[in-house]
């Protein structure tokens, strides 16, 4: 599971790190809202957790943004004030949670638990990219044409249109869509990147899955001389 | 019985359409010898009953006549070729194009932009110079052939969705609609994973 913590306080976010590795988190820190926005640009998270006083850019400007982009990944605030206002501001910006300062390490691990095995229910029904349309509870991906996914590709269809244009690795998208089949190789993972790019053609779409074998992976927009070739 | 609207041009119609199926099967045969597999599964071919194609002229029009048959319709020769594989539907498509004797008048690409009731196929209308004077006095003369490309699963797809075609009331036609359309994407995705499996197989 990937986090993103953004946390300007220096000693508080090497605390944090630390546990957070501990626990079997893979872990990107960063120390202002700028750099949190920019990070969720380029990668996939699980869950993030952001401080709401931060430089450059605060952690609620920070989520609007990113919830504006489309970003649905469950936010856990920080907030050193306790204050009504601070904490129903975050809220409505789309935060998913939020924890006083100072708090137990051990209650954060288990927001993080809780907010992380409930993600499914913050995908919504309907995603789109490009001219493509995945209905995610029928698998069916809607183009120029339409065909109907199977149920592993649409979870991998799914996981690629809630990060476009970012770059996941083979073990990430692995550790996502085969969470629950870990006894399976991780080969799996290009085969079905294979039948993806053929359905996306096979639909005429103007997106595709940029990337080879055992490597990261990026769903993007076809510019348009390759649209035409 | 009145005489056939085809006329005196009935034998030729059967020459034409028997050399250019030979022809495939030719190509069948070649592909076979160099790969191992064969090109396409089967082959049917026909000359539009006499019935349809009158019934054809009058919807359309056009005066029950051996002109309106051979140069108005398009469709008196009639070659479905049925498929395993989607990539060996293009190929033989580039084929046939590649035939000297023979022109592309329309091709309808159904496979990458499907009907929206879910149909699936590739139709080209060809216009064949052959050594035969056509109805026009032309020699050589000019006949067309429709050709019909799909694969295996189109094909049985179609034929289950002409049956409802025909049939003139079905209690529940909407959801038989729906139903006929969400299973034509889902053959669809299983022609285009077989592809993607044998690409996979012939790389490895």
């Amino acid at each position: 599971m990937k986090i993103l913590l953004a946390e300007d306080e220096t000693d508080l976010a090497r605390a944090l790190v630390a546990v957070l590795k501990h626990s079997g988190y893979d872990i990107d820190a960063v120390e202002n809202g700028e750099e949190a926005v920019e990070r969720t640009r380029q990668s996939a998270y699980d869950c993030m957790i952001f401080d709401i006083m931060m430089p450059k850019l605060d952690g609620i400007e920070a989520l609007k943004r990113i919830r504006n982009s489309g970003n649905v990944t469950p936010v856990i605030f920080l907030t050193a004030k306790s204050e009504v206002d601070d904490r129903i501001a975050g809220l409505d910006a789309g935060a998913d949670d939020y924890l006083t300062k100072p708090f137990a390490m051990g209650e954060l691990l288990a927001r993080l638990r809780s907010l992380t095995r409930r993600t499914g229910s913050y995908t919504p029904t309907k995603l789109s990219f490009g001219r493509v349309s995945l209905n995610v509870e029928d698998q069916e991906l809607v183009s120029e044409n339409s065909i109907r996914l199977a149920g592993r590709e649409a979870k991998l269809m799914e996981f690629l249109m809630l990060n476009p244009e970012k770059k996941l690795t083979t073990e990430e998208i692995f550790a996502h869509v085969w969470e629950d089949e870990q006894d399976k190789g991780i080969e799996i993972v290009w085969v079905y990147i294979s039948y993806l790019k053929s359905k996306l053609e096979a639909i005429d779409a103007d997106i595709c899955i940029n990337g080879n074998e055992g490597g990261s992976f990026v769903l993007t927009k076809m510019d348009v001389m390759t649209a035409l070739s | 019985m009145c005489e056939s609207i085809y006329g005196k041009y009935r034998e030729v119609l059967e020459q034409i359409m028997s050399s250019f199926v030979a022809n495939l099967h030719q190509y069948n045969k070649k592909v076979y010898e160099e790969t191992g597999y064969k090109l396409f599964e089967h082959l049917n071919s026909r000359i539009k009953e006499e019935e349809s194609i009158r019934e054809k002229c009058r919807r359309k029009d056009l005066p029950e006549n051996t002109h309106s048959a051979l140069a108005e319709l398009k469709d008196a020769i009639g070659v479905r070729i049925v498929f395993s594989f989607i990539d060996d539907i293009y190929k033989s498509i580039a084929y046939i194009k590649s035939l000297s004797d023979c022109r592309v008048v329309t091709e309808k690409d159904y496979i990458r932009h499907a009907k929206p009731n879910g149909y699936r196929s590739y139709h080209m209308i060809l216009e064949m110079s052959v050594p035969y004077e056509d109805v026009n006095g032309n020699y050589p003369g000019k006949y067309y052939i429709e050709v019909q490309m799909r694969t295996i699963a189109m094909d049985s797809w179609a034929s289950l969705e002409h049956q409802l075609k025909y049939k003139k009331s079905v209690s529940n036609q909407a959801l038989i609609v729906d139903e006929l359309k969400r299973c034509a994407d889902e053959l669809a995705s299983c022609d285009v994973s077989m592809q993607t499996i044998r690409n996979l197989i012939r790389k490895a």
